[in-house]
């Protein structure tokens, strides 16, 4: 029998021949007795071993094996960590960033606001008359006065640069 | 989900967990499989340290490449695919360092076994398992690197004749060739172990 004979014959056995080839082979068993017994040896052995694998266990226990390899990849992680980490400092600075910015362009159109009518305390006290002091004279004002309370609130429209009239903001006038 | 819910879960919710670079899910795979992958590294290194080494560097390397996991196959089969490509490896390393055996030289061009006789009885016929298992692996012992190779690849792992060839690199009738000595010389080391009894 022919090498190629024989590779025939076990590819046969093991389903690897086209339908056609495969009953050809299968005549061919059936009128010659080598063939036939040299696929009878190959069927058995196949069987054999295809049954027969030890059942083995790894001869350590389960955490010794484990640190291993929990360790192999604990050294792989330091690498990866360190390409992640320029992304995420960037990332962390993200929301202070964000929240400064935001309040600046608030407090930038706030500020004009906050200018065109401020309160300027009024501190001069007499017993019948209010004295205001200030060196805006063309300042528009709003006086309020509690005769109940005896109090005098004063309010002044001033320019932003304009100097407190007074250490004291606002005032009252008793 | 916490570390007492991965003993119960399927092996699906813990490759996902572990993607997401959970730990404790990655170790309950290695629990579940790791005799099975230990097995399979030592029916083809016949060595048990090269074995724990092996299987171990393979659970590393299934770690690194987990998201490349597409679940065409189930994990373990997958897993076993991983272990059986760094057998090769360290084979091949091996190979390199060390000159070729007269009995190796024969194996690979099939010299004796296509001389030897027909196997007319089963020689494992009436064998306890237990015993079966045993001749059989203490026969696999006995085979040349490229042939245990092979026949682990078609017996054990089911895979075809295209299957092997790419895995092992080389053409589908050096597969049929080396199998089919493989096969043979098995069926002669049976019937020896059958006689020493």
């Amino acid at each position: 029998m022919s090498e190629e004979q024989q590779l025939r014959l076990q590819a046969f056995l093991d389903g690897e021949l086209p339908e056609s080839d495969a009953r050809e082979v299968l005549a061919w068993t059936q009128r010659d007795a080598d063939a036939a017994a040299l696929l009878t040896e190959l069927r058995n052995t196949r069987a054999a071993i295809a049954k027969s694998e030890l059942h083995l266990s790894v001869p350590e226990t389960r955490e010794f094996y484990w640190s291993k390899i929990e360790r192999e990849i604990q050294k792989l992680e330091p690498v990866e960590k360190e390409i992640a980490a320029p992304i995420l400092n960037w990332r962390r600075l993200l929301w202070p960033l964000g929240t400064a910015a935001i309040c600046f362009v608030v407090a930038m159109m706030e500020i004009p606001r906050v200018n065109i009518v401020q309160p300027v305390a009024v501190v001069s006290q007499d017993t019948d008359e209010t004295v205001v002091e200030t060196d805006q004279a063309n300042s528009d004002a709003t006086t309020y006065r509690d005769e109940a309370d005896g109090t005098t609130l004063v309010w002044f429209s001033a320019a932003a640069d304009a100097n407190p009239i007074s250490g004291k903001m606002p005032g009252a006038i008793n | 989900m916490s570390g007492k819910d991965f003993t119960n879960a399927k092996d699906d919710a813990l490759v996902k967990a572990a993607r997401r670079g959970n730990m404790q899910a990655f170790e309950e795979l290695v629990a579940r499989h790791r005799d099975k992958i230990f097995a399979r590294a030592f029916s083809m290194m016949r060595n048990e340290d090269d074995a724990v080494d092996l299987s171990q560097e393979a659970w590393v390397k299934g770690w690194q490449r987990l998201k490349q996991f597409q679940g065409e196959s189930s994990f373990a089969t997958w897993m076993t695919r991983i272990v059986i490509n760094l057998c090769l490896d360290q084979l091949r390393r091996q190979k390199r360092h060390r000159t070729e055996s007269i009995e190796g030289m024969d194996e690979e061009s099939g010299g004796v076994e296509r001389q030897m006789p027909v196997v007319t009885v089963n020689p494992t016929e009436r064998l306890e398992r237990g015993e079966l298992r045993k001749k059989i692996d203490g026969a696999m012992g006995k085979l040349s690197e490229e042939h245990r190779t092979v026949l682990v690849l078609h017996e054990f792992e089911e895979m075809e004749y295209k299957e092997i060839a790419k895995t092992v690199d080389c053409s589908i009738g050096t597969v049929m060739s080396r199998l089919f000595y493989a096969r043979r010389k098995m069926a002669a080391l049976l019937v020896d172990l059958r006689k020493e009894k």
